[in-house]
């Protein structure tokens, strides 16, 4: 079983490294420009003293830290919405119109306005994940929500469970796949918004640090927080790919 | 004395086009205390949409049902309903015992909930089942889990709306063993829907038959069989024969006309 995945693996892992030898080769040939791409050899030395010296653990942390943060409160707000306009029909109307203006714009467009209301601080930078975050999210749970099992729901009336054990335990659960689908997304989206809301506030972070780092003409140490950012989407992914397993592990496996 | 009454129920659906669908036509018959009343009537013709108006999910059009002398208007505490589709309303995230606690933990707490699962599934024969999840388990046994959770609520009426349309033909004659063992111990009063004539002479004291649509109540038949009932003698009896005779001759020519 774990040998064959690993052996699945392979013709990737080939694949990877047969283009970071042909960058170093083609670096080295001077076929390359150097001050637009440093072989990898000397990018993964600048990464090694990055991680060695413990620098990179500032940023990291600000970087998760937020996009923690905005996760939370987008996946908070987006969840309790979505039960509310799929469960009380007022609540629909009045929001609908709303949030179907909303949900188009490109969230990274928001970030110029917040920054005007916000500042340039970590408030505008959660807000930013935050509102990325909240309509997939929202609308996702909208949707398991408006489709739970009536028979299940005629259960619960039938047993006299009232609203709020209803809504807590039966239709969250019920929605718990869509809305998981939905943060699946958002997760994401959230990193994008993260890095982007760093660079134009110019502080902080690892989205902050690649830009600047460009701009110093470091282009070594931009790379070398490149790769750091894309592990860290790697670990999000997986992160949450475990829990989504933890939480729905009720289900039949299919295979 | 009647326990559930009901009074000129009609019912109609509003439809896409047109003036609204009336699939029930005045119906009024009574349940007594402690009887065991099957309800008997063609596909189709609104023998779920009855059950759900006496069990207060459904509202009438006009009309009422009363259960203990109060008009229902929504889900009573005495009367709990068992579904026809077990597997929609048992939840596929909970194990059998959550499932079976389910009727009672909002009142009680899920530990003591928990606790008079155990004692049902017991009762239904599912000791031991409790950690399973649903859909672990056979069709017969799912719907024992879903008869355990009724009777954890420890209704004075059950309505049970094709409770064993779905398994096979053993395993009904075991679940309709087990219902009327419980009846008795348990002095419930039962209300069963079924379309099945053999299983409603052979489990009630009486039975209602309906019409086709538009659904009225055709008569009432007394069953007048003794009890306890035995799964191959009962059904060997001439009052048997003779009943299901007539009973299937009249679903049939209802059927053709
Ligand atoms: N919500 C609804 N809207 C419109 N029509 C409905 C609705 N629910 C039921 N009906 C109609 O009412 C009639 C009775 O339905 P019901 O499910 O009560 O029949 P039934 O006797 O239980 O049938 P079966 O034996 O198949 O279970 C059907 O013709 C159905 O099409
Ligand atoms: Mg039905």
């Amino acid at each position: 079983m774990l040998s064959r995945s690993v052996l699945s693996w392979l013709p990737g892992l080939l694949v990877l490294g047969l283009i970071l030898l042909g960058l170093e080769l083609a670096v080295e040939t001077g076929w390359v420009r150097r001050a637009l791409m440093p072989p990898p050899t000397a990018i993964a030395l600048t990464l090694w003293d990055l991680l060695a010296s413990g620098e990179f653990v500032a940023p990291l942390l600000s970087t998760m830290e937020l996009v923690f943060t905005g996760f939370a409160i987008g996946s908070a707000l987006g969840i309790a919405g979505g039960l509310a306009m799929g469960w009380f029909p007022a609540v629909f109307r009045l929001l609908e119109p709303l949030v179907e203006l909303m949900r188009p714009i490109p969230k990274a467009a928001l970030v110029p306005p917040l920054m005007l209301f916000l500042g340039i601080g970590t408030t505008m930078k959660v807000t930013s994940v935050a509102l990325a975050v909240l309509f997939p999210v929202l609308v996702n749970t909208l949707q398991g929500v408006r489709g739970t099992d009536r028979v299940m729901l005629d259960a619960a009336r039938t047993h006299g469970w009232g609203t709020a054990h209803t809504l807590r335990h039966l239709v969250l659960p019920a929605a718990l796949p869509f809305i998981l689908a939905g943060m699946r997304i958002s997760l994401g989206l959230a990193l994008v918004l993260a890095v982007l809301a760093e660079m134009l506030s110019g502080q902080g972070g690892l989205g902050f640090l690649i830009l600047d780092m460009q701009r110093s003409f470091l282009i070594r140490q931009m790379y070398a927080w490149l790769i750091i950012l894309a592990v860290l989407g790697l670990a999000l992914n997986g992160l949450f790919l475990l829990a989504e397993r933890r939480a729905l592990h009720w289900q039949p496996q299919s295979n | 004395m009647d326990f559930l009454e009901l009074e000129g129920i009609t019912k109609e659906f509003p439809s896409r086009s047109g003036p609204p669908a009336r699939v029930m036509e005045r119906v009024s018959f009574s349940v007594r205390e402690g009887e065991f009343m099957a309800v008997l009537g063609p596909s189709g013709c609104g023998k779920s949409t009855l059950l759900q108006m006496a069990a207060g999910l459904l509202p009438p059009s006009s009309g009422e049902a009363r259960i203990g002398g109060r008009r229902v208007d929504g889900p009573p505490p005495e009367a709990v309903y068992v579904f026809q589709q077990y597997t929609r309303s048992l939840l596929p995230w909970r194990n059998v015992r959550d499932n079976v606690a389910f009727a009672v933990e909002h009142r009680i707490g899920r530990r003591r909930a928990r606790a008079a699962a155990e004692v049902q599934l017991a009762q239904v024969g599912l000791a031991g089942f409790g950690d399973h999840f649903p859909w672990q388990l056979s069709g017969g046994m799912q719907q024992r889990v879903a008869i355990a959770r009724a009777l954890a609520a420890e209704p004075a009426l059950l309505l049970m709306d094709e409770p064993f349309s779905a398994v096979d033909a053993l395993t009904r004659l075991d679940l309709q063993a087990l219902i009327l063992d419980i009846w008795t111990q348990r002095k419930l009063t039962v209300m069963l829907v079924t379309h099945d004539v053999e299983e409603a002479i052979y489990l009630a004291d009486r039975i209602a038959m309906l019409t086709r649509r538009p659904t009225t109540l055709a008569e009432i038949v007394e069953v007048g069989l003794p009890r306890p009932r035995d799964p191959i003698a009962t059904r060997e009896l001439p009052r048997f024969l003779e009943l299901r005779h007539d009973l299937l001759g009249k679903l049939l020519t209802r059927h053709a006309v």
